[in-house]
């Protein structure tokens, strides 16, 4: 193997998921004898230190037991729940959204098919970032709709490689997607990039995608800005849900919003396409829905400051304990989200080929489940979760660094 | 505010595909009703367009269904995410549940739960689409398999069901309409719009025809056992070893919580032949990158399909057979609207209406557009597939 060659980044498979992975390690893992300790996926709730609060599961309760919310809602989503997310998202932005720019959607994967499926039209293209989140690629696949991939620049905290957006676009290009808080990657934007993109994507006449599912969950020096607020440099499609920052992603509980202000995607045709689109899904459930506006209402910033400590807290255990294993590499410490990408270098491990062949060994040997990066767009690096308890997450990485001693040259 | 000029043209723009497609939902037709509802006319709207009893409190659902989700809320074990064909107590209660009417016992394995049997038509339509295939349905039938049909690039083919014979399908139809590139057909049962229940013979007639094909059969089953007339609900599944057979079904109707969004699709398939031709793993496949249903509602699944008192289905049966039967001797009062089959099932019936007996009515669209207007009742025309006017028998 030349290892002098530098390592080429390849395209991510085009038929394995983040879970279906992880899945497969866990299995690999069973043969161990240890404790199971996951480092793979973005929820923390198996942990005792992530929980909801009551200001979230007692408007739940009470919508339920109200009796109701047992009917049909609205394709579009209850209009108390479109108002109540239109007022949230309209708090960082420098315009307000009307509740019509509002859908609510059973968690941010169905936003995310929903975008797509508006947008998909015969040999149009969409961009989607490299490293990225595996589903926009298999999703784009199933609509027909061809995915192009740009870098994320390692040496420059994951941003855009904005030359080869403009490369790679073409007239049948119809959007970029934009994942803030980063997801694998960790990091989050300045509003000085934002920007940027945003006059690209004007420039070249596409829609931004803006995955914003760990909006508000940032705790290193950008504070994090929503791309909404560029909406009137051009269109923006907004995408969240309520799974991350009120950890509660079993909820299904998402939207896709609209930020147009200037009216340049919003046109009523679209807006009857994407009405008429939403009534052939299966939306959220009912009094899910009804229970959001007390959830946002009600929840206290403490709350949300406590999983932000935490986070920065386990980032950094991460971050400090990654920098004492020699074959790993991290290029940027993580700003946010509840991941990051860090860089293996194989030549430095006998008999182990590559990011896949880790990881198997790694759960095998030592029941540690970690992501290898080729499942979100880059060979030979590894996505690590840091949304872990902090005892499990010291346990964890003191075994990942006794394989990798075991395992060196 | 401006910056950089705008660009030559913008490139993006809806999907025409769903034009045609998503034109025709029951939803899209009862938002247009709705649009013409009279504002100052206070007395209640009377809706009768949707099989959604639930905000009648005579269709409140059981305690028991309410309390084992709010356990499940409770425990606070169901906040996170769930495997993507379901976790698998509710996949096993699933199995359990439908196989005390098989011959045969599922395996939590063939169970997929989905967003309410919406998402599980959804899955089916998309997975069975590739060019040049098409799919038989029924007509009169539900829209939301053209539209998703239509969606999905898969060609649809109408066979009729026959109202001088109870609903049944028209297999020699069905026969006729078939052909090399055709890969399923669907059936609902108890039937929407048409309210029949389909009897054990036929339904094995359905398979041997589906079966000779070489088609499969996608049994809609979402008003599983809502049945009150002489026939009994006999599952699709039954046929598994005949033809196999996909079963959509859900809690909405049975349990009156439609808002819930928990279905589920099963395949019966004894014999492993939707295996064999990798029907199976493209569900999972599609499965793996669409959403799912609410984790602790999956929770509280087997509590609910389980504890369920017989009682309460009891109650919700009788209660839908008096409607049926006030529908039925209320309508035929009625000399312009005629119903050639008294209801045996589900929630709706299919009336005629005779419009020479009317003056100023053009169609049945027309129709419902005014009785909303002039009389705050919503009822669903039969445009949709024939001139028909359906309506709901709550």
């Amino acid at each position: 193997m030349d290892c002098g060659r530098r390592v080429q980044e390849m395209e991510a498979p085009n038929n394995i998921t983040i879970k279906g992975m992880l899945g497969l390690l866990s299995d690999a893992a069973d043969e161990g004898g240890k404790k199971l300790i996951s480092l793979g996926i973005g929820d923390p709730t198996a942990y005792s230190c992530f929980y909801t609060c009551s200001a979230a599961q007692q408007p739940l309760l009470n919508a339920l037991n109200s009796r109701n919310f047992n009917g049909y809602s609205p394709t579009v989503g209850l209009p108390q729940t479109r108002m109540a997310v239109a007022d949230y998202l309209s708090r960082g932005l420098p315009y307000t959204l009307h509740s019509n720019d509002v859908y609510v959607t059973n968690g941010c994967t169905q936003a995310i098919e929903i975008t797509l499926s508006i947008l998909a039209r015969p040999g149009a293209n969409i961009l989607l970032p490299r490293p990225g989140f595996p589903i926009y690629g298999l999703c784009a696949a199933f609509r027909h709709l061809e995915a192009r991939y740009f870098d994320l620049l390692p040496e420059k905290q994951w941003e855009v490689d904005l030359r080869a957006v403009q490369h790679l676009a073409d007239h049948n290009t119809v959007a970029i997607v934009i994942i803030n808080p980063g997801n694998p990657c960790g990091n989050v934007y300045s509003f000085q990039h934002l920007k940027e993109i945003a006059e690209t994507a004007k420039r070249l006449g596409i829609v931004v995608i803006a995955d914003e599912v760990y909006g508000h969950l940032s705790f290193g020096e950008n504070p994090w800005v929503s791309m909404g607020v560029f909406g009137s440099v051009g269109p923006v499609i907004t995408l969240g849900s309520l799974s991350k920052r009120w950890l509660v992603p079993g909820w299904r509980l998402g939207w896709l919003v609209i930020n147009d202000p200037d009216a340049t995607l919003k046109t009523p045709k679209f807006v009857e396409r994407l009405n008429k689109y939403c009534d052939i899904c299966g939306g959220a459930a009912t009094f899910i829905q009804a229970a959001v506006p007390a959830i946002i209402e009600g929840t206290q910033e403490v709350f949300f400051r406590k999983t932000i400590n935490i986070l920065k807290q386990t980032s950094d255990i991460c971050y400090q304990k990654i920098k004492g294993i020699a074959c790993i590499k991290c290029p940027c410490k993580p700003q946010g989200s509840m991941a990051f990408m860090v860089k293996l270098n194989v030549c430095m491990l006998k008999d182990i080929s590559d990011d896949i062949d880790f990881c198997f060994k790694l759960a095998k040997e030592e029941s540690v489940i970690i992501l290898p990066g080729i499942v979100v767009g880059l060979k030979n690096w590894l996505r690590i979760t840091f949304a872990v308890e902090p005892s499990a997450l010291h346990e964890a990485l003191r075994r990942l660094n006794s394989f990798c001693q075991r395992h060196s040259c | 505010m401006e910056n950089g000029g705008s660009p030559k043209e913008w490139r993006f723009g809806g999907n025409k595909g769903l034009t045609h497609a998503s034109a025709v939902t029951v939803r899209g037709v009862i938002n247009k009703l709705m649009e013409k509802l009279n504002a100052d006319d206070t007395r209640p709207v009377i809706p009768l367009a949707q099989g959604d009893p639930s905000a009648f409190p005579s269709f409140r659902t059981t305690t028991f269904a309410e309390d084992a989700v709010c356990a499940a809320v409770r425990s606070a074990n169901f906040n996170g995410y769930s495997s993507t064909v379901g976790i698998p107590s509710g996949r096993r209660a699933v199995a359990e549940y439908l196989s005390k009417d098989l011959p045969y016992k599922l395996s939590a394995d063939d169970v997929f739960l989905t967003i309410g049997c919406t998402q599980a038509l959804e899955t089916v339509i998309t997975v069975l689409a590739r060019p040049g295939a098409n799919i038989l349905l029924p007509r009169p039938g539900f829209p939301y398999y053209e539209a998703r049909a239509g969606f999905s690039g898969l060609e649809f083919r109408h066979f009729d069901l026959l109202p001088e014979k109870d609903w049944e399908v028209d297999l020699a139809g069905v026969e006729a309409l078939s052909d090399e590139n055709t890969v399923a057909m669907v059936i609902i049962n108890p039937g929407n719009p048409c309210g029949n229940v389909f009897k054990y013979q036929h339904l094995k007639k359905v398979a041997e025809t589906a079966k000779k094909l070489g088609i499969l059969v996608i049994s809609d089953e979402v008003y599983d056992h809502l049945t009150f007339g002489s026939s009994p609900f006999v599952p699709m599944g039954v046929f598994g070893s005949i033809v196999p057979v996909i079963t959509l079904g859900s809690i909405s109707k049975r349990w009156v919580v439609p808002g819930w969004r928990l279905g589920w699709l099963v395949t019966n398939d004894p014999d492993g032949i939707l295996m064999k031709q990798g029907i199976v793993d493209s569900i999972k496949g599609y499965v793996d990158i669409t959403s799912d249903p609410v984790t602790f509602m999956q929770g509280a699944l087997a509590q609910i399909l389980e504890d369920t008192p017989s009682d309460f289905f009891e109650g919700i049966v009788s209660l839908l057979k008096e409607c049926a039967e006030t529908c039925y001797e209320r309508t035929s009062e009625i000399p312009c609207l005629t119903c050639p089959c008294k209801p045996e099932g589900s929630m709706f019936a299919m009336v005629k209406l005779n419009l020479s007996l009317l003056e100023g009515i053009e169609d049945d669209l027309d129709f419902c557009c005014k009785l909303a207007k002039e009389e705050s009742v919503l009822i669903l025309p039969g445009t949709i597939q024939s001139s028909f006017a359906t309506y709901c028998i709550i």
